[in-house]
């Protein structure tokens, strides 16, 4: 019998995907994956009623339960990569580092380790002999999340839901009678959950005041408590008073300032061409051809022409985009496989 | 979870009773006022306050004076700690409000045997004449076992004589947290020969964060809580009005239905252990069973996770508390089940099961069965397994 190792958060996702597990005739193993236990002002981080929770629905469906402690590897690679990227005035994504780092890589290390066979999450994704393809409900579809893992964890990967849509998710859950059932989601980035992600940096960061200066006019519209909690294409937080809404179409880390502008249109805000760096691809390069392109999670797909220059990529959009970020991951799809991707210079 | 619940955990908390919250609620709204203030109705709430106190006190034997009312049976412990500044005795299961309290001073903890019992012997082993507190459970809220403190009393008594004799003019005291079986047990404090104790009204059918330390008057107290000179000076801040008198009301009814109520859920208790360990008889009882508080019965079960029992129980409704760590505290055994050495796949696999109020001859008797087939389909689940 097939020994799977599943990866329970406490979520209603991830209790049915070890469900449907078991009762496809698997060796199911429930693991709680430690990975932050740190209150942030205004958010009790939950993680010993998810745990508890996970465990109960391990009790249920009669399975054994284990918790794999990952929370130094996850501070160092995941929170202290996100901070250090923020510092250099990027916009990491923690959760594609999340998966990079601790769910495909440590917890499949530590679950072969251990005896399994096989891991499984509750991600909304489809694997087949190794190759990611997107979830069948488009609107939960997770592989903007997975695209920096390897072919080879996927070979050893399971994602039950990929064939559900989350609606259907519930209503098996509450028909298994899942302690989860009705649990809500959780929101945002796991660790910052709903106090955004300003809350959570400030604690690592100094304020520092500078100025928001309009773009065109060069004029000093206020002041910000620092360069770092702005975004490219961000819109809103600017506290600028009424009239038209600001957006931000620029920022110098080094004399901490923001440049916004009102004009939706403004040519910084639109990109036709994209470089990548850090490029990773789950099965091999593909082919310099046109692909669908993802800018961030549920974006619409655009088209776009692939090329290679050295080791990074260049992505010619059909029609610009909005708000590219550097540090945004931009995951690259042929029809519904997805090839990986790179992080925008 | 199902809707009807037994609830088999009344060491950890009691509903508060009917009666007590009908006593209390006027306290909070037409009788709200300051007990301080000069004006009648402020002072019919003084009245009534102190009647409560009057209450409590005579049903430990004490004088109403006595009684510094606190929020919690932690502070209480805290005050009693507090005024001392030698070497202090203690025993290796206290609650850890009085462990932690110790760790503060020069101290010596006393181990116990295998049932929770502290040896009179080794408490006199460790008074030193430096020794100038001595504090030692009324019973164990894990184990249910009852300390001998008349014993432990005289030797406190012996070695006051002993320092009188020899011109030593450190003072010894005995305190004991009566938190456990002040509902159950009928406590004197001139007959258990302590000079401080520790009541909580939250054990008792009264409200939470709601307890008294009783001090004798020789006991110098520091106080803890400073302002305005509210219990003495000793523990300042308006009074819990509403709280003491539904203390002193759960207090009453305690004492009038005490010893029936004893003697049923000793019964109770009887059944039900000898129901569990018929279905399984390798099954390990911890705590004296020849002094242990009536409805208190502390069970192991090797090999099992008693947390996944927890959660097997409370999908049937059966609510129980364990003994062992939970998967979020991994590692953090109970100190009392260590200290009575359980080895640790015994003590992983305790469960505490306190019946009380809420316990009836039916319902305990469900709870057994319930509990009987959970276990057994957890052993049948690892055996599957393994």
């Amino acid at each position: 019998m097939t020994k799977v190792y599943v990866g329970m958060s406490g979520g209603v996702d991830s209790s049915l995907t070890a469900a449907l597990l078991v009762e496809q005739g698997y060796d199911v193993v429930g693991v709680y994956m430690k990975n932050w236990t740190q209150d942030l002002p205004g958010m009790k981080c939950p993680w010993a009623d998810d745990l508890a929770d996970a465990k109960r629905v391990a009790v249920q469906l009669g399975i054994d339960f284990k918790v794999f402690d990952f929370e130094n590897e996850y501070r160092h690679k995941v929170v202290e990569y996100m901070i250090d990227e923020y510092k250099l005035g990027r916009t990491p994504n923690p959760d594609i580092m999340c998966n990079q780092e601790v769910k495909f890589k440590l917890f499949l290390e530590a679950a072969l380790a251990d005896g399994a066979d096989m891991i499984a999450t509750g991600h909304y994704a489809r694997v087949d002999d190794g190759i990611l393809k997107m979830a069948v409900d488009q609107n939960k579809d997770q592989t903007y999340f997975l695209y920096r893992v390897t072919g080879e964890a996927l070979q050893k990967t399971l994602f039950p839901l990929g064939e559900f849509t989350k609606p259907h998710v519930r209503e098996m859950a509450k028909e298994r009678r899942l302690f989860t059932a009705a649990k809500k989601d959780s929101q945002g980035i796991c660790f910052v959950g709903k106090v955004g992600i300003r809350e959570f940096l400030s604690q690592y960061v100094q304020q520092k005041p500078g100025e928001i200066i309009d773009k065109s006019s060069g004029k000093v519209l206020g002041h910000h408590d620092g360069a770092i909690f702005y975004t490219l294409g961000q819109r809103h937080g600017l506290e600028l008073g009424g009239g038209l809404p600001f957006y931000v179409v620029g920022k110098d880390m080094t004399k901490n300032e923001v440049y916004v502008t009102t004009d939706l249109n403004d040519e910084t805000l639109w990109k036709e061409t994209v470089f990548l760096g850090a490029v990773h691809w789950i099965n091999g390069m593909p082919a310099e051809n046109r692909y669908s392109i993802r800018v961030r999670h549920r974006a619409k797909l655009v088209d776009a022409t692939l090329r290679y220059e050295d080791e990074n990529v260049t992505l010619a959009l059909d029609n610009a985009e909005r708000a590219v970020a550097s540090g945004q991951s931009v995951v690259i799809y042929d029809d519904d496989i997805c090839l990986g991707g790179g992080i925008i210079i | 979870m199902p809707n009807e619940v037994i609830y088999l955990d009344h060491a950890a908390a009691t509903p508060v009773d009917k009666r007590v919250l009908e006593a209390m609620l006027p306290y909070y709204s037409e009788q709200f006022y300051n007990p301080s203030s000069p004006y009648a109705p402020a002072i019919a709430v003084r009245n009534d306050y102190e009647h409560a106190k009057a209450v409590i006190a005579q049903s430990i034997g004490a004088k109403a004076d006595e009684l510094i009312m606190t929020a919690g049976a932690t502070e209480s412990i805290n005050l009693a700690f507090g005024g001392v500044s030698g070497h202090i005795v203690t025993c290796s299961i206290e609650h850890h409000a009085v462990l932690q309290a110790a760790k503060r001073r020069e101290h010596t903890i006393v181990e116990v045997d295998e049932r929770g019992s502290v040896s009179v012997a080794s408490i006199a082993d460790a008074i030193t004449p430096k020794t100038e507190l001595v504090s030692i459970a009324l019973a164990n809220n894990e184990l249910g076992t009852i300390q001998q403190l008349r014993t432990i009393a005289d030797v406190i008594r012996q070695e006051r004589e002993r320092r009188l004799s020899v011109g030593e003019v450190t003072p010894i005291y005995l305190h004991s947290d009566a938190s456990q079986g002040v509902g159950q047990l009928d406590v004197q404090v001139a007959r258990l020969g302590v000079d401080m104790l520790t009541v909580n009204a939250g054990k008792v059918y009264g409200p939470k964060q709601v307890a008294l330390l009783w001090a004798a008057r020789s006991v110098p107290i520091s106080a803890a809580i400073v302002g305005g000179g509210q219990e003495r000076g000793l523990r300042s801040g308006t009074e819990n009005v509403a709280g003491v008198i539904g203390f002193a009301k759960a207090v009453e009814l305690a004492v009038k239905h005490r010893k029936g109520e004893a003697d049923r859920l000793d019964a109770l208790r009887n059944s039900l252990q000898r129901q569990l360990l018929k279905a399984f008889p390798e099954a390990i009882v911890s705590g004296n069973q020849k002094r242990r508080l009536p409805g208190h019965l502390h069970i192991s079960f090797d090999g099992i996770d008693a947390e996944r029992l927890v959660f097997r129980l409370e999908s049937r409704g059966v609510l129980v508390a364990t003994g062992s760590a939970c998967a979020a505290n991994k590692g953090t055994r109970s100190h009392v089940l260590t200290a009575i050495g359980l080895a640790d796949s015994v003590a992983d696999g305790s469960l505490r099961l306190t019946l009380g109020k809420l316990s009836t001859e039916e319902n305990t008797h469900a709870a057994a069965a319930i509990i009987i087939e959970e276990i057994t389909q957890e052993y049948a689940r690892m055996g599957k397994i393994s």
